[in-house]
């Protein structure tokens, strides 16, 4: 069977060249694609190309490996798994010393740079007791990635220019969550869940088809405002392959004049 | 200053177009390929000696330049894979050329002294680094000047960092000079080395001002 796998991968896509690079469904808000490259913000969709889903790394456990094999295989993974942990562990000692000094207040305290997670240690209602932390290195970490992966989209850029931190308001604006206090997993994946759905408000704006702003500003009139409004109210996701199919098509024939509806019709090569 | 930077990263040995590449990765990282900048740097580190030694520094740069402007560490994924790949050929490398073998140890020794991750080596390397000191610390490396030579460069240089990060293997590594350096018919530059190198350590990775005068009195900088 894995014989039969390493054929199939190897003829529909190169595994580990797409898998970084192609675009997937959610990554249309993400910043940067898994290779660490920054994207461009007018990557289109292919639905055509494999989704990340259908790759799995090579170091995963196979029947004809000698044994378990750990995912990550290479140096550059393990690196960065180790600069993750000397983070999170530097984070520890930092928000260790905010809560000290929360204890401790004085009055002429510099509100220290630098961005970062778990700043509330001030507000004694929320801050935990000292020895209320959360210290499990696992679970931090997990937590950290979440957290990134929030951090690494161009909503959360575009929020942290818009709106200082000293301008925020509790319950209006997103707040990080902050990972060294004590929740369930339910808790802590709820709050990261929310955090993103509010960040969303700061999505760059006709995400969902970055070729229609191309579209725009060719000026087809009504017609491409209807398409607009269609495409946009995509929050719940619930865009059919054909309409962004049809959107393709138009940006291409834009320059023909063809009008919409027609293009629906004829083009379906392009799905 | 462009001659300065020159000196300062090595890279006059690379062809003009080459080394303007490196120049703008490391102004600007965001806008070459990072990937081609990091394999340019393994190929020539693998050729040239002297670049071997001191290409850390260059890659230390755009690194810290990458993670700068745009929060990424492509390029340094990318060396470390690209270093990784050459690692687990070293065998080859070393029966195919010396000069490539010792090229690839100084480079790989150099990237650990220069690459840390919050200022701490990067364990990843510890074991490889090893890897490659216990080869050279093998007798038929010991034979052979150009390798000794290397293997009490690294030591010098990155001897103490190594035994930090693992006691054991480098009092094992040093029980193999030892060895080597009593039992086997060296050179006796060979000797001189290695017995340099087993005082160096015996006095905590520093010469004595005895020593220092001992071997390297008739040295003119």
């Amino acid at each position: 069977m894995s014989t039969h796998q390493k054929y199939r991968y190897e003829n529909d896509c190169k595994p580990d060249e797409n898998r970084k690079k192609g675009a997937s469904r959610w990554s249309h808000c993400r910043k940067r694609g898994a290779d660490g490259n920054l994207r461009k913000s007018h990557e289109v969709e292919e639905p055509g190309k494999c989704s990340q889903s259908s790759h799995r790394p090579e170091s995963f456990t196979t029947p004809e490996s000698e044994g378990p094999v750990s995912r990550v295989k290479n140096w550059g993974d393990e690196v960065e798994a180790e600069e993750m942990r000397s983070n999170v562990r530097r984070d520890m000692h930092r928000y260790r010393r905010r809560i000290l000094e929360a204890d401790f207040p004085q009055r002429d305290r510099k509100i220290s740079s630098g961005s970062s997670d778990s700043r509330d240690s001030r507000d004694s209602k929320e801050s935990p007791a000292k020895g209320d932390l959360e210290t499990d290195e696992t679970t931090l970490i997990r937590r950290q990635k979440q957290i990134n992966y929030g951090k690494n989209t161009l909503a959360y850029d575009r929020y942290i220019k818009d709106v200082p931190k000293h301008m925020r308001q509790p319950g209006v604006h997103p707040k990080t969550p902050n990972k060294f206090k004590k929740y369930s997993r339910r808790s802590w994946d709820q709050q990261i869940k929310l955090w993103r759905v509010k960040l969303h408000a700061w999505d760059p704006p006709a995400e969902e088809g970055s070729d229609l702003q191309q579209i725009e500003e060719i000026d087809l009139g009504e017609i491409m405002d209807f398409e607009l409004d269609v495409e946009c109210s995509a929050d719940t996701g619930s865009q059919c392959p054909t309409s962004s199919g049809a959107s393709l098509s138009l940006a291409e024939d834009s320059f023909t004049g063809t009008p919409k509806k027609m293009m629906k019709i004829e083009d379906t090569e392009m799905l | 200053m462009e001659n300065s930077s020159k000196e300062e990263y090595k890279i006059q040995s690379f062809d003009l177009e080459t080394q303007k590449l490196l120049k703008t990765a490391l102004k600007g990282p965001g806008s070459v390929d990072l990937e081609k900048v990091s394999n340019v740097i393994v190929d020539q580190s693998l050729k040239d000696q002297i670049f071997s030694r001191e290409a850390g520094r260059i890659c230390y740069t755009i690194i810290q330049a990458e993670a700068k402007q745009t929060n990424g560490n492509v390029f340094r994924r990318n060396l470390l894979n690209r270093l990784q790949q050459e690692f687990k050929a070293r065998e080859e490398t070393r029966k195919r050329s010396t000069q490539e073998w010792v090229c690839l140890v100084s480079f790989i020794c150099n990237i650990f002294d220069y690459l840390k991750v919050n200022n701490i080596p990067m364990m990843a390397l510890v074991h490889p680094v090893y890897d490659c000191l216990f080869r050279l610390a093998q007798s038929d490396a010991l034979q052979n000047e150009e390798e000794v030579d290397c293997l009490v460069l690294q030591l010098h240089r990155i001897g103490d960092q190594l035994e930090k990060m693992n006691m054991q293997l480098m009092d094992e590594l040093f029980n193999l000079l030892r060895d080597g350096f009593l039992l086997q018919d060296l050179s006796s530059m060979g000797r001189l080395l290695l017995l340099e190198i087993l005082e160096f350590r015996a006095g905590g990775w520093t010469l004595s001002e005895t020593a220092q005068k001992y071997y390297y009195s008739e040295v003119t900088d």
